[in-house]
């Protein structure tokens, strides 16, 4: 009997018009599965499936069959599958139950009525799995995002499921963190746990998978024999224009939240045409950098420089911008606002938002959320656009959309700094790459060195 | 110490500012917690933030008994009689009676406040009794969530000032709102999720912290519970009288047995200035 085996399996959302799911047939039965496919595919509701999250917690109307681990998911609570699947979620923050990381980590177990010695061996096994065992006594609240998402990984390990299911796990991790977890991915595995993993960065995943899976229009295919295809960059870096005239400038400036500085004595600055990506370790230093160019956050000592005109600033959390009823009025709302010329429409078909214009933003999936607020801030030719890992949970198409948008951005004369974790989008999209680490800013060249 | 034996404290003190209208009784047992939070409050705990919102409750418990009672002999100002509910005269007595009420309110207030402000949410949780661990579970999850909620307010203002977004009348602030409040449900809905993945209300709950019961655990137990229980008997006697100052101004009375007994709130903090 396959661990997992869906037949003809379709599901629709509460008050949905279409199925997310279309007609799934798998049967999956050991080893490490990649999911791929585009934002809004129905990879997250697949994934789902899995644990039973849908249909018991969503509701909707599901058909069809599927099975677990031997067991009717249609009728099997959530609570109940949780004793041998494991589900890591996409955003890492909001999955801590507990402040602390040895607890969080021990929640599953203290749910399933495990003993304590045992409990304490699990906790120091699934955190050494993990790599974070220096961090078993921190607050939750200190730890970067990459840190919080291997507490996530180390919390569902230590319950030792047999069926492993991790959403985007990678999406806001950077090179060494997405190391760290593959690594403890591939370990699980080994030790017998059957793994999916819904990945845009597959590529990453792909060369320890034993499967690839293609998620589209919600229905499953085997990916090409040669996995899913990797997208050429969009723009040479060669290809940026020459930087003519200053757009942001800092001056010796020490800068970070909360009077505890992160960044010292920082000169940098960058000119009119030019795409600057900022690249470093999960909590070096990139938000706050990007704060500091937005005048959000004011600098400790020195001084920052910007052009007069619109700033357009993306942060990490897109929900953080959508408040309107629709996709169409969320970009509406900010051509209003900042007296711009221009409609949505041009914006909407920019970043291949068109067919979801008048759906509510909040009901799309995170990676067209993240194409919303990136249409919403992008809105209205703004002369400094400061995104903040805006690939986050985005497909290849969406990538070459935000990378065109950006090229359109220095061709009007304005200028860009990217936060990111993504090399492909630094391939794509940047002028020039700045790493942070320890405090201080490295400008790297030429380009194709800073990707490898 | 443990947090249950906290808990026996905090009750006691509580009944005690709460069975006594006698403010000498509601200082002693305020100074009583105020020791102990400075004792052994966390820090960063949010214990000045906690004061100055009990110092307010004080005020205006204070403020609403003097401008509402309008009895007592000795008269500090009259209000002209046309203003509603306020007007009329202003007595020392409904002064002294509000800053007594004041003081009962704060007095309470601080007796419960070092379970938040000494202990950690999860530790409060962790004590309750097994028939309530799961609900507990889920308080403890839901009071994590308050601190992602206030960051992801002040990055939604943020946000929305890059795009043009000012707060000049009321029907700015959806703007920021809506976002803060959805983001709120969506982060809850997803702790929610993340709960029931990892096999929230299974079964019986085990514990991965264990509350240890110490000897000086029992010692503040028992003198708290000797505390209350002596302080209730003399009330029921007429042995620790209250106090009211209408219709004209008098000292409370103070009984020693009954001021001993409010002294023994004092043990918890002994040892750690010790």
């Amino acid at each position: 009997m396959p661990t997992l085996s869906f037949a003809r399996l379709h599901y629709t959302y509460p008050e949905a018009a279409s199925r997310a799911l279309d007609g799934v047939d798998l049967e999956i039965d050991f080893g490490l599965t990649l999911l791929t496919g585009a934002s809004g595919s129905g990879k997250s509701t697949l994934l789902r499936v899995c644990n039973g999250l849908i249909p018991h917690f969503h509701g909707g109307v599901i058909g069809g069959s599927a099975r677990v681990l031997d067991r009717d998911v249609i009728r099997t609570p959530t609570r109940e599958l949780a004793r041998d699947v494991g589900f890591v979620f996409q955003d890492p923050e909001l999955q801590a139950v507990y402040p602390s990381v040895e607890r969080d980590v021990a929640f599953g177990l203290e749910n399933l009525g495990v003993a304590r010695g045992e409990m304490l061996r699990r906790v120091g096994d699934a955190l050494e799995m993990c790599g974070i065992v220096h961090l078993r006594s921190r607050a939750v609240g200190t730890l970067s995002g990459g840190e919080r998402q291997r507490l996530a990984l180390a919390g569902v390990l230590a319950m030792r499921p047999r069926l492993l299911v991790l959403d985007e796990p990678l999406s806001q991790l950077d090179p060494e963190g997405s190391a760290a977890l593959l690594g403890a991915l591939h370990a699980a595995v080994q030790g017998g746990t059957m793994a999916l993993v819904a990945e845009h960065r597959h590529h990453l995943v792909l060369e320890r998978a034993d499967r690839c899976l293609l998620m589209a229009g919600g229905r499953v295919t085997p990916c090409a024999p040669d996995g899913p295809v990797q997208p050429a960059p969009a723009r040479a870096s060669q290809d940026a224009p020459a930087s003519s005239e200053l757009s942001w400038r800092l001056h010796q400036v020490t800068a970070g939240p909360a009077g505890v500085a992160v960044l010292h004595d920082l000169d940098l600055a960058g000119g009119t045409g030019e795409v600057v990506a900022l690249t470093g370790a999960n909590g070096s230093g990139k938000t706050t950098l990007l704060r500091t160019i937005a005048g959000l956050l004011p600098p400790l000592a020195g001084s920052v420089e910007r052009r007069p005109g619109r700033i357009a600033y993306l942060p990490q959390n897109p929900s953080a911008l959508l408040h309107r009823a629709t996709v169409r009025t969320e970009i509406d709302w900010t051509l209003r606002r900042t007296h711009a010329a221009g409609r949505a429409d041009a914006m909407l078909e920019e970043m291949g938002l068109a067919a979801v214009a008048e759906r509510d933003p909040r009901d799309l999936s995170s990676g067209q959320r993240q194409r919303v607020a990136l249409a919403a801030v992008l809105a209205g030719d703004p002369s400094l656009v400061l995104l903040d890992e805006p690939t986050r949970g985005m497909d290849d198409a969406a990538r070459t959309a935000l990378t065109a948008a950006l090229a359109r951005v220095a061709e009007r004369g304005g200028s860009a700094v990217l936060a990111t974790h993504d090399p492909q989008l630094v391939a794509a999209a940047a002028t020039r790459v700045v790493d942070l680490g320890d405090g201080v800013a490295r400008v790297r060249r030429p380009l194709v060195e800073a990707v490898r | 110490m443990s947090t249950r034996s906290l808990a026996v404290w905090s009750a006691s003190g509580l009944v005690i500012a709460l069975s006594t209208s006698n403010p000498v009784y509601r200082v002693v047992v305020l100074l009583c917690a105020l020791n102990l939070l400075l004792a052994r409050g966390r820090r960063g705990s949010g214990a000045r933030i906690l004061l100055t919102g009990i110092g307010i409750a004080g005020l205006i418990a204070t403020l609403l008994t003097l401008l509402l009672s309008h009895t007592g002999r000795h008269v500090l100002v009259r209000l002209p009689a046309g203003i509603p509910a306020i007007g009329g005269p202003l007595t020392l007595e409904a002064l002294a009676f509000g800053l007594a009420t004041g003081l009962g309110i704060a007095a309470a207030l601080l007796a419960v406040a070092p379970l938040t402000l000494v202990s950690q949410p999860h530790e409060l949780v962790d004590a309750l009794p097994s028939p309530l661990a799961r609900t507990g579970a889920a308080l403890g999850a839901a009071l994590n969530l308050i601190p992602g909620t206030l960051r992801s307010a002040a990055e939604i203002r943020e946000a929305q000032r890059m795009r043009g977004w000012r707060a000049r009348r009321v029907a700015d602030w959806p703007a920021v709102a809506v976002p803060v409040v959805l983001t709120a449900i969506e982060g809850s809905m997803t702790l929610a999720e993340a709960m029931e993945s990892r096999a929230y209300g299974t079964s019986a709950r085990t514990h991965f912290s264990i509350q240890r019961w110490a000897p000086y655990d029992t010692l503040v137990s028992v003198t708290a519970l000797l505390g209350v229980a002596g302080f209730l008997a003399l009330v029921a006697t007429g042995g620790a009288p209250g106090w009211f100052p209408f219709p004209a101004l008098s000292a409370p009375a103070i009984s020693v047995p009954a001021l001993l007994c409010c002294a023994l709130l004092v043990v918890p903090s002994l040892r750690v200035w010790h």
